[in-house]
């Protein structure tokens, strides 16, 4: 098989591209500079399904990050699915791993590739009514989430093991060139801190099986699952880049076996299911492919969507909001559901987020942690501040400016500040002064606001029968933001004696605060 | 050199005497035994200025210069207070200029290499910078100078010889092993021990989970002073926190003191900083427990003004 000019320019591009998005990740990083100096989030920046969510969720659209969405679709609609062939860096990661994998060469039933379709559909209506599941199947934020939540822990964890071999052994001539290189390694190719993730494994799993589905046929992801492969493809259907000849020829049909889409048909060219890759300008062994502009006759085949199979994913995704809203109020449900600061209302935030994990990776102190099911079944990926894990950073507005949807907002230093995530109630029953009658202040000392919000009153209390002058905790509830040092610094085993709880967040509507739950 | 041994046995026996006595006594009962302990009256160097640099100097001159610390071919940690993500006006870390003044004179002296670090509570990343160490370090430009990120695998578990609240605790090697160490603490409020000062300021080289100190702070911090020796201590007062520490946040709480504190004897010098807020030495439970422990001198008219 021969590669053609075009190949090598799409490999380039390839490459390029994932090197850029791998870049940007582990730029996803405090560095020293409080305003991160890099687009880090730009592979959401164009993401197309992002740019849906962010539209249909209330509030404005935000213009001014997701504009270059709007310029691949844009792209799209004039000369097709280039953004698969070319840019994305799940596509580019099963083209490179698909060699290491193994190729599978089976074809399935054409009625695969609708499955894409109808989850863009079903997902896309359910979002229109208030339930967005996209970043669930979004290739972007799996690639990403995969990234954050177990692929770079796990690469860290292993070179710190390498690296914590050579310091602890004395191998000659080794042990000092690695200990060197050390600084420059945890400064800028490994994370600051070992990454924590409690969904760490989950997440791998489903990334590894998207790999793995490659030793069944190549791209299977692509072809037949993927939604924004499915939306790129609605809206190719007009593109001027025209394919020629369109269909298989008589005499070879190379095509039919080797095309990694299966996009060329007897009857035509599925311009929908061609992912641009121009490996065919290559193998054909006449060398009669070329891509040009489009010219007289059109044989295009689309991919036949049954109606039965759309009325069906519509009416599950009208059926989703229901379903989700018929449940109980998460935040009351679980007083310990606590999001980063400048996160928007439970609800718009539940419709904003696509789980792309952003957040989670440059969270300096991990509190940022995917939930499970803490936010309700629909909330699985969200962030969630986990305070016994870490803590949120009192000058730090780094998730802010990396969240690519205004799930959570960009807060400036000092709005940051008073921004109210929670609030800490002290567990009296394992609190050491009230429990054990000893003196610990650990929760008052790390308090960061200027006024603090835990104050120590000294009283006496009997302890064995004699009489002690201790002091004890007090939260100020109008001081406290809850950002949950206290809990993480908790010198209490187990569960921290203080809990940050999510009453009095800023992003609840007023009037609710202010009710509150006795009128 | 057996004269020496003999009076550093001599001076053991007595405080170990004193020290097993003074279990279960209270405080103000054992204070009268201590100026029996207190042969060698430590030189205190106490001095006001605005001009940090100059200030600095003065004051470690007054102790002989800083030769009578380092000596050429030394490895030196200089143990600022560097532990939260403030900016110096807000007084909850050492001055950098302090720090820095101090590397200055260490390199002079010939120092092999000057080590900087502390286990902040705030990202250390954030602390470094916030601080203005980072950039006062780096500003020397010498590379016989770093500030360091703690390395976690470099604690040790070490045993306490006569440790009152703990027995172990896990210590950072690379001070432990240094020739020399300066602890520079910043004097601060702090709820519990009335004060941070330099005994709190070793907190800073310790792993484990520092928060269990607290339920008997001053004991515990003694005993962790028991493990470390200190060849000098700086206390920079040129601006102390009188309230909210010892993190602080408001500007409200800053009080411009202009002072520096420096003494060999950490105790003396904790002792003298007690004075600036308005305290006496033995209203800070640490500084007592140490005293106590014949770590140092707490009563100020034993002590050597310099
Ligand atoms: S189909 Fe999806 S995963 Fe595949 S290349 Fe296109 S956008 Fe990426
Ligand atoms: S909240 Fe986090 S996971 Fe959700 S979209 Fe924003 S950055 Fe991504």
């Amino acid at each position: 098989m021969k590669n053609s000019s075009w190949t090598y320019a799409r490999k380039i591009s390839q490459s390029f591209c994932l090197a850029v998005f791998l870049w940007l990740f582990l730029q996803t990083e405090y560095r020293g500079i409080d305003q991160l100096p890099y687009p880090v989030s730009l592979l959401f920046r164009i993401d197309p399904l992002a740019a849906l969510a962010d539209f249909l969720a209330p509030g404005p659209f935000g213009w001014q990050i997701l504009w270059p969405a709007l310029l691949i679709l844009l792209g799209t609609v004039l000369f097709g699915r280039f953004f698969c062939g070319w840019i994305c860096p799940l596509g580019s990661t099963l083209d490179g791993l698909g060699k290491v994998i193994g190729r599978g060469r089976r074809t399935f039933s054409p009625g695969w590739r609708r499955v894409k379709y109808y989850l863009l559909i079903g997902l896309g209506t359910a979002t229109l009514f208030g339930v967005q599941l996209l970043g669930l199947f979004d290739p972007l934020a799996i690639f990403l989430r995969s990234l954050t939540l177990a692929v770079y822990p796990a690469y860290n964890y292993g070179l710190n093991r390498v690296f914590d071999f050579f310091y602890e052994h004395n191998v000659p001539l080794l042990s000092a060139t690695v200990k060197n290189s050390y600084p420059f390694f945890r400064d800028n190719l490994m994370a600051f801190h070992q990454p924590i993730f409690a969904l760490g494994l989950f997440t791998l799993i489903i990334f590894l099986t998207i790999l793995l589905l490659e030793k069944v046929e190549h791209r299977f992801w692509c072809k037949n699952l993927c939604p924004l492969g499915g939306l790129l493809g609605l809206c190719s259907r007009y593109a001027i880049l025209q394919r020629t000849p369109q269909k298989l020829c008589a005499d070879c049909k190379s095509c039919d076996s080797l095309c990694r889409s299966g996009a060329v048909r007897s009857s035509g060219h599925m311009r929908s299911e061609c992912l641009l890759c121009m490996d065919c300008t290559g193998f054909c062994p006449e060398e009669r492919v070329h891509f040009g502009l489009r010219t007289g006759s059109d044989h295009y085949v689309g991919v036949d969507l049954q109606r039965r199979g759309v009325l069906t994913a519509m009416a599950s995704g009208v059926m989703m909001a229901p379903a989700v809203r018929i449940g109980p109020v998460t935040h009351e449900q679980n007083p310990y559901l606590i999001r980063p600061p400048g996160a928007v209302a439970e609800d718009e935030f539940l419709q904003r987020c696509v789980r792309c994990a952003e957040c989670m990776k440059v969270c300096i102190g991990r509190t940022l942690q995917p939930a499970l099911l803490q936010a309700g079944p629909v909330g699985l990926w969200t962030p969630l501040v986990v305070p016994r894990i870490g803590y949120c950073e009192y000058n730090c507005t780094l998730c802010g400016q990396v969240c690519p949807t205004g799930a959570i907002a960009p807060l400036k230093l000092p709005e940051k500040k008073k921004n109210v995530i929670g609030l800490a109630v002290i567990k009296k029953d394992r609190c050491l002064p009230f429990a054990k009658g000893v003196e610990c202040l650990v929760c008052e000392e790390h308090c960061p606001t200027g006024e603090k919000a835990i104050v120590m009153e000294e009283k006496e209390l009997l302890v064995d029968g004699e009489i002690r002058r201790l002091k004890f905790p007090r939260v100020i509830d109008k001081l406290c933001i809850g950002c949950g040092i206290c809990e993480t610094k908790c010198p209490v085993e187990g569960a921290s004696a203080v809990r940050i709880i999510n009453e009095g967040e800023s992003r609840r509507k007023r009037s609710e605060l202010l009710a509150g739950p006795y009128g | 050199m057996t004269g020496i041994d003999r009076r550093t046995f001599i001076r053991q026996s007595i405080r170990t005497a004193v020290a097993s006595s003074a279990v279960g006594c209270l405080p103000a009962l054992d204070l009268l035994a201590l100026p029996a302990i207190a042969a060698d009256s430590p030189p205190l160097a106490v001095r006001k200025g605005k001009n940090i640099k100059q200030l600095v100097k003065e004051t470690i001159g007054a102790l002989g210069g800083i030769e009578q610390f380092v000596t050429p071919g030394e490895v030196v940690v200089i143990k600022p207070n560097i532990g939260w993500d403030r900016t110096v006006e807000l007084a909850a870390n050492t001055h950098p200029e302090v720090v820095k003044t101090l590397v200055e004179l260490c390199l002079d002296a010939g120092a092999k290499q000057v080590r900087i670090f502390d286990r902040t509570c705030n990202d250390e990343r954030r602390c470094y910078t916030q601080s203005g160490i980072r950039s006062a370090v780096e500003g020397l430009k010498s590379d016989r100078v770093s500030l360091e990120y703690m390395d976690r695998r470099a604690y040790k578990e070490l045993a306490i010889k006569g440790g009152k609240a703990f027995d172990r605790w896990e210590f950072y090697m690379p001070v432990i092993e240094a020739d020399r160490l300066i602890n520079v603490p910043i004097a601060k409020h702090h709820s519990i021990s009335k004060l941070t000062l330099g005994m709190k300021n070793l907190m800073g080289v310790i792993g484990g989970n520092r928060g269990r100190l607290h339920h008997q702070i001053a004991e515990s911090l003694a005993d962790i002073a028991s493990v470390i020796h200190t060849d000098l201590t700086v206390i920079d007062a040129t601006r102390i926190l009188v309230a909210n520490g010892p993190q602080g946040g408001r500007t409200e709480d800053v009080r411009n003191t202009e002072t520096l504190i420096a003494s060999p004897d950490m105790v003396a010098a904790d002792a003298f900083a007690t004075t600036l807020f308005g305290l006496k030495p033995e209203d800070v439970s640490t500084v007592v427990a140490a005293a106590q422990r014949g770590l140092g001198v707490m009563d100020l008219k034993q002590v050597r003004m310099v």
